[in-house]
């Protein structure tokens, strides 16, 4: 348990730092002050205060204030402002945490956020939420960094009209404006609704879970019945959502619960990353596979791309997305085959229509034995599909796991409001959007959220259609929207209003703000209120209804309203609509050469569908499977690369039927199914305001249609002659035959690995010899702090280096300097691929500071900046480095990064205020790295201490342990034989990094066990011999 | 002065019943003085000296700018990255010390070997050594990421109560060169004050008078100085030689030491004197051949100093030769993988281009000192001492780069290429050499005269024709002529 004091939200607690500020009010409104605060800060942050807003000037300037000083002198003196009456449970500098959620893409997720003296600062996943692990993904770690983004809209704009030249010859000019200069728009459309029942009223929003929202979507069909609400969200589960309402013939979600599930079958469904009830998969599947010695679950994954899933899969098959249907049939057929009479009557009709996919022509053996492995597991097994996956797809996935008996075992379904937002298809909404634009029926669009013109299909031309259309646009960004539109309103970001929102199983979840809005921004349902209400309602006022002050205060303490009932619905499945879609399908290999190929739309592990973009941890996040940071690529298979002339870095320009082109630099993955191009989202977007997110990468939106919005076919690719650099965090330059040789040679010591079979039946028990010393060493009567890392749990998901980043106040180094080696991340997931190119098998291994007992670095740092502490932490003295990197060179790990320039010298005065404080901003010239979070242990040491008690294991834990969404890192004192890290040091699985070199890390690595299926072991050891 | 003297008096006939004269032509004292006196006494100064002074000072302003650059802006300006923290600066730091080298073996080791020709390249030698380690002392202070703090290296008392870490190469690195950088100077000094003496007394201007004589330590010669003086230059002969040894022993410490494959090799300590010995040579002789030349000093500095010279770059070549395959032989022996790893990467990864470039300067072009017609044709000398110098630096550039671009994980593996600024410093450093280099041709004397003369026959002429085993058994030409002044 975090050591913090944890308490309920206050909701006075979040807006006091209001007062703090406010006792500079007078002053800052004498002329002197504002030309000494203007000649203190003379790089932009001034410009940010036109307009005569006093309290926007207050606001941005008061952070500023505090922070740099008032005086000229060589350190910055500060004014500290002490609270004349301390508020009830505040004491200044001991953080506090406050849950709350984030909703993406119509689900939300539990956090609990640490927050220090007013400012938010640290996100994490909030433990005692239904749906929670204690675990957040990279997306949610970083979601703090917009929180403080100086790039943030933070006034209402206004389209200046256009007065000699029509707008569309001259880039559009946005005014800022006020709240109050908007009052007359709204008051127009207040009697649109009112006078016309809203008719040619449009609401575009995005997919929101959140019941308040849905509760004024009510409100708005009641009073203004002909005013339209539709919603768009570029990812979507609108496949999985038909499929249900197909089989079922109403909407559901499907929830699965891994924990049971012995054998897992993905079918292009990465579910570890990008599924929305990912971290709870994850832990669940993870959980199966820990303990290898009692059992350990086996995971089948297909799909075109590499993804993480893949990367843990025990036997992958690389097929063309496209391939995964005729899969699932042959699939459906042999276990309809096995099940033989076992089958209800009812599906024989299915069973007859599966009939011509009896005999498979590929891949005849690996079905064979999967539909073997899950009839043998009933009850016991879970196929899951990919979003991209057609309905058919997702129809005979609910068909197999109900046969399979897997219902109420391994598969839940969660039925969801047919009128709801959730319910919506996504594509349709915009197709009705162009259809009535067109039209000409929509007078004002109101988009809450989201950058439709940006991500709609583009064969919608979505642009033009709206041309005439007056829109107002609700966001945290001015991004291609809002260039269009005639009203650009600020969002608050999640931390700053109240909000509410559903989880995947169905929980309300509370959204509570940790700090009052920085700028002069709303929230959707602020903006919802004052359209419909009489007198505006407080987000607040909305969120609470009526709710008692003992329910209200218990539901903010943990977060959530009340855990939903898991009272499964399991209706079946109608054999018809199965039998007839099965029909529809012929059983005949789809055709593919190099000028056939297919093409997938996947989110992006860092910027998911483009929301992220201008998020600087997360575009320096190295993607999972590629390493490629600020960019994205078209990932290529070995031999498609090599039959097109394409080598990594190569320009290509892929070209649909239609003649339509994306030019977009090409990277060769191997693993990638051959003749399948994948495509992430959310890149190339132009917005030159952004300091961040202007051009980076590549507008693959561009070639999504809305017919064909995962997977497009029959695509070409033309190589344009031209290279792009792209900087990888890994390999940053291409590797030539000798330094391959040598990975091949040394990958079986860094990454050990073992089949089920072969660590349960060990040939040779040799574990080679221990490290010989020739004095006594160093004793540690304390604490000896240690770490384990189980290969066998960590996908390689990137939540650790985000939650490193945020604790420990890690700098974004840029793109260039990523080309050139020097990125910040104090903890870096390594990538290996062992096999051949066209099938290899991915490990991640992550790689932090070991903090070997005989430290390499500190032996040889001439100042003696990094030395040893008492409990065996390696430590770095920040202010006596000189800066040598001898240290860095003499680390066989590499995992100390150097400061070669200021990297915090730019940051905004907003920036600032997400530092941690409890760790030091590095300066240049000094080198820095992991330090297992000493801040955490010294504040879980002074915790015991005062309480007169000793540490419990379990009670300090590093950011990455604690965001880890599988629980691969385990920390805490090795000289405690009962704690979870000296267990895992004693466990047969564990290993040292580099051994040989007499280190004694203190980090060990648990060897990765492959649960091979016997059936297919053959071909497999054939594969990678 | 006469520049141009193109005809060249063999004195490197290898006859074992007699010795060669080191002094060539028709020398007695006097022209001895007259000539190594006449360069710094010239009162007009040639136009190519203020070419050449002007360029160099121009660089010396390139470096500087540089490193104001630097230290302003961060050590990201150059090259370097995460498994490469070292690149560029260090090479040089390396290559500059190693330059260094030559001076102090010639004057010291040399002395007490009794090795006469010394004394007409000594003081060139040393003045390149001083010049070449002040190149090489700024390397290490601007290469740290807080320039401002290098004092901490030192070890003062201080508030922190902080010892520096003596079990760190670094800090040995901080004593090692800067007592070779004092006991060089001092010895390139104490050895030089007879001729400032003489440049004093044959000064025409006041402020030549009082600078040279300021410097002189009113010199007088008489036999006191003379007895004082020459213990001084024996003892100071006497520490530097273990100097010599231990400077770049402990240079190559900073890599030995470590635990980085290609660089954790007990060969290094004597591969490094080697090769230092080899490249600082190599650079005398770079410098050597225009300067008699063009200073008008063949007499002085004659062929059989080149030969000389020549042989000794061919021998460690070959020692830096053997030492290069006897890593190779090592890294297979041991059976350590990566050790093996590091050194086929050398040879046949991203950097082999750098490591044949070593290996051709290195060991092959050496080689050609085996025939006497080039060891005897000073401009052919030069263009291959330059070579010398380049795979001198390629060495260490392939000791420091290619060893850390890859290391133990291959996911941390790199590679490194210098920025704009990092060759511009380079560049720079050897504006700051030539305009030291520059100023002490033009102000200082260039040879030894003191000590030339003891080695002439003249000075012999008491002992008749039985003069000591060694020297010069021939004709002495004005045998019996006067001798002017002061000067031996």
């Amino acid at each position: 348990m975090s050591p913090v004091k944890r308490m309920a939200g206050l909701k006075k607690n979040p807006t006091n730092d209001k007062t703090y500020w406010r006792s500079l009010n007078e002053l800052a409104e004498t002329p002197g002050f504002r030309e000494f605060v203007k000649n203190e800060f003379p790089n932009n942050a001034f410009a940010m205060l036109q307009g005569p807003s006093r309290r926007k000037f207050l606001q941005l300037m008061g952070a500023s204030f505090a922070f740099a000083g008032l005086s000229g002198c060589r350190w910055p003196k500060e004014t500290i402002v002490p609270y004349s009456k301390r508020p009830e449970h505040r004491t200044p500098g001991v953080p506090q945490q406050y849950t709350t959620v984030l909703d993406q893409g119509g689900v939300a997720n539990g956090l609990l956020i640490t927050s220090y003296d007013g400012r938010p600062i640290k996100v994490e996943g909030n433990p005692d939420h239904p749906m929670g692990t204690g675990a957040a993904d990279a997306y949610t770690q970083a979601a703090i960094l917009e929180l403080y983004d100086p790039d943030r809209l933070k006034t209402p704009l206004l389209l200046e009209q256009a007065t000699e030249k029509p707008v569309a010859e001259k880039s559009p000019v946005h005014l800022e404006k006020t709240w109050d200069d908007f009052a007359a728009t709204l008051q127009e459309i207040k009697t649109l609704l009112s006078e016309a029942q809203g008719e040619g009223f449009y609401l575009l929003s995005e997919l929101a879970s959140s019941p308040s929202v849905e509760a004024l979507r009510t409100q708005l069909a009641t009073s203004s019945p002909k005013a339209k609400w539709l919603t768009y969200e570029p990812l979507n589960c609108d496949a999985e959502r038909q499929a249900t309402i197909a089989a079922f013939g109403a909407p559901h979600r499907i929830q699965y619960n891994l924990k049971n599930a012995s054998v897992v079958v993905s079918l292009d469904c990465d579910f570890f990353a990008t599924h929305p009830q990912s971290l709870q998969l994850t832990r669940d599947f993870m959980d199966g596979r820990s303990m290898p010695e009692q059992g350990m679950n086996r995971l089948y994954v297909a799909e075109s791309r590499y993804s993480i899933t893949g990367s843990m899969a025990d036997h992958r098959l690389a097929l063309r997305s496209q391939e995964i249907e005729q899969l699932v049939l042959h699939l459906a057929a042999a276990i309809a085959g096995k099940a033989g009479a076992a089958l209800p009557e009812s599906y024989v009709v299915v069973r007859n229509a599966l009939q011509p996919f009896e005999k498979p022509d590929r891949h005849a053996e690996w079905i064979e034995a999967l539909a073997q492995d899950l009839v043998d597991h009933i009850g016991k097994g879970a196929v899951l599909a990919g979003p991209g996956q057609s309905v058919r797809v997702h129809a005979l996935v609910l068909w197999i796991n109900e046969i399979l008996g897997n219902l109420a075992q391994t598969v839940n379904y969660i039925p969801i409001p047919p009128d709801s937002l959730a319910a919506q298809p996504s594509v349709q909404s915009i197709r009705t959007l162009v259809q009535d634009a067109k039209e000409k029926k929509i007078k004002t669009l109101l988009i809450l959220g989201g950058d439709p013109l940006y991500t709609a299909p583009a064969d919608l031309d979505l642009a033009t259609a709206l041309a005439g259309v007056s829109i107002i646009h609700l966001t945290p960004y001015k991004n291609h929207t809002s260039l269009r539109s005639q009203w650009v309103l600020p969002r608050s970001h999640f931390l700053e209003a109240w909000g509410d929102g559903v989880a995947y199983d169905g929980t309300v979840s509370i959204a509570q703000p940790l700090i009052a809005p920085l700028y002069e921004s709303r929230s959707a349902l602020e903006l919802l209120s004052m359209l419909l209400d009489e007198t505006p309602r407080t987000g607040y006022a909305i969120v609470r209804r009526d709710a008692t002050e003992a329910d209200w205060k218990k539901w903010l303490y943990q977060g959530f309203i009340e855990a939903a009932p898991v009272k499964p619905v399991l209706p079946p499945v109608k054999p018809g609509v199965i039998a007839t879609l099965v029909r529809e399908r012929e059983n005949s290999p789809i055709p593919f050469s190099k000028d056939r190929l297919e093409v997938t739309f996947q989110p992006d592990a860092k910027l998911y569908d483009g929301r992220y973009g201008n998020n600087a941890w997360l575009q320096e996040l190295p993607d999972p499977q590629t390493k490629i940071t600020w960019d994205n690529a078209a990932l290529i298979s070995p031999q498609t690369a090599a039959e097109l002339k394409i080598q990594t870095g190569d320009l290509i320009e892929i070209r649909d039927a239609q003649g339509k082109a994306l030019e977009i630099v090409a990277y060769v993955q191997p693993g990638q199914a051959d003749y399948s191009i994948a495509l992430t989202l959310g890149y190339g977007q132009v917005l030159p305001h952004l300091s961040v997110g202007n051009q980076v990468g590549f507008n693959t939106y561009r070639l999504r249609t809305s017919s064909e919005s995962s997977i497009r076919t029959n695509l070409t690719i033309q190589p344009l002659g031209k290279t792009y650099p792209l900087a990888c965090t890994q390999d940053h330059h291409a590797i030539d035959e000798v330094g391959l040789a040598a990975q091949r040679q040394r990958l079986g010591q860094i990454v050990q690995e073992k089949t089920l079979d072969e660590y349960l039946h060990p040939h040779d028990d040799h574990h080679g010899h221990p490290p010989v010393t020739l004095w006594k060493e160093h004793e540690y009567n304390g604490h000896k702090w240690g770490m384990a890392i189980d290969l066998n749990r960590c996908n390689g998901c990137n939540a650790c280096v985000v939650a490193c980043q945020a604790e420990n106040n890690i700098p974004v180094v840029g793109k260039q300097d990523v080309m050139n080696g020097r990125e910040m991340h104090w903890i870096r997931i390594d990538r290996y691929y062992k096999g051949e190119p066209e099938d290899p098998t991915i490990v991640h291994q992550p790689m932090n500071c070991s903090h070997c007992e005989n430290a390499p670095c500190e032996q040889v740092c001439p100042v003696a900046a990094t030395v040893h502490s008492s409990e065996g932490l390696n430590t770095m003295v920040y202010n006596r480095c000189v800066g040598t990197r001898y240290c860095s060179n003499n680390c066989p790990f590499k995992v100390r990064r150097f400061n070669f320039f200021n990297y915090h010298k730019n940051l905004s005065e907003t920036e600032k205020m997400l530092h941690n404080p409890e760790v030091t901003v590095r300066s240049r010239g000094v080198m820095e790295k992991c330090t297992y979070c000493v801040q955490r242990i010294e504040t879980a040491k002074i915790q015991a201490k005062n309480e007169g008690r000793s540490i419990q294991d379990g009670e300090v834990v590093p950011a990455c342990a604690q965001t880890c969404p599988t629980k691969a890192i385990t920390f805490g004192d090795l000289n405690d034989p009962n704690s979870q890290v000296a267990k895992a040091h004693q466990n047969h699985r564990a290993y040292f990094l580099l051994n040989e070199l007499n280190l004694k890390a203190r980090t060990a690595y648990m060897a990765r066990i492959r649960n091979l299926n016997p059936r297919l072991e053959k071909h497999e050891s054939g594969q990678h011999a | 002065m006469n520049l141009v003297n193109t005809l060249e008096i063999d004195n490197t006939r290898n006859d074992p019943t007699q010795r060669e004269a080191l002094i060539v032509g028709d020398n007695n004292f006097t022209t001895v003085t007259e000539k190594v006196c006449c360069i710094p006494e010239a009162t007009t100064t040639p136009k190519a000296w203020y070419i050449a002074f002007a360029a160099s000072v121009s660089l010396t302003g390139v470096l500087f700018a540089m490193i104001a650059y630097l230290i302003f802006t961060g050590i990201g300006v150059w090259g370097l990255n995460n498994p490469v923290s070292w690149g560029w600066a260090i090479v040089n730091f390396v290559f500059w010390v190693g330059i260094g080298h030559a001076g102090t073996l010639i004057s010291a080791i040399l002395f007490l070997f009794r090795q006469k020709w010394r004394t007409s390249i000594n003081r060139f030698a040393e003045a390149m050594t001083i010049f070449a380690v002040m190149c090489a002392g700024i390397f290490p202070a601007i290469h740290i990421g807080r320039a401002w703090l290098a004092y901490w290296l030192f070890p003062y008392p201080n508030q922190m109560a902080m010892w520096p870490n003596f079990r760190s190469p670094l800090l040995w690195d901080v004593f090692a060169v800067s007592t070779y950088a004092t006991v060089s100077l001092m010895f390139w000094y104490v050895g030089m004050i007879p001729d400032l003496a003489t440049l004093r007394d044959r000064a025409k201007s006041k402020l030549a008078f009082y600078l040279y004589g300021i410097f002189s330590l009113g010199w007088r010669g008489s036999h006191r100085h003379w007895h004082r003086h020459e213990y001084a230059y024996l003892i100071l002969a006497g520490l530097a030689t273990p100097l010599v040894v231990s400077v770049h022993s402990v240079v190559s410490f900073d890599f030995a030491v470590s635990q980085l494959p290609g660089w954790h090799t007990t060969i290094f300590p004597p591969y490094f004197v080697a090769g230092a010995i080899f490249s600082g040579f190599g650079m005398v002789l770079t410098l050597i051949i225009p300067c008699r030349q063009w200073f008008g000093l063949k007499e002085i500095i004659t062929l059989k100093h080149l030969e000389n010279m020549c042989k000794v770059v061919l021998v460690t070549g070959s020692i830096v030769g053997y030492a290069y395959s006897m890593e190779f032989f090592i890294a297979w022996y041991s059976g350590n993988p990566y050790e093996a790893f590091a050194f086929i990467n050398r040879a046949f990864g991203p950097y082999a281009w750098a490591y044949w470039t070593m290996i051709s300067c290195n060991v092959l072009i050496p080689q050609f000192f085996w025939f006497k017609k080039i060891r005897t044709s000073p401009w052919i000398i030069f263009v291959l001492s330059i070579f010398v110098n380049i795979g001198m630096w390629f060495e260490r550039f392939v000791i420091v780069v290619t060893s850390l671009h890859r290391d133990f994980l291959p996911s941390s593996w790199g590679y490194y290429s210098p920025t704009l600024i990092d060759i511009l410093t380079f560049v720079g450093s050897f504006g700051l050499f030539f305009t030291l280099f520059l100023l002490f041709v033009r102000f200082l004397p260039m040879v030894a005269m003191a000590e030339v003369k003891t080695i002439m026959p003249q000075a012999h002429l008491e002992a008749g024709h039985h003069r000591g085993v060694g020297d010069y058994h021939g004709e002495i030409p004005h045998a019996h002529e006067p001798e002017d002044g002061n000067s031996k």
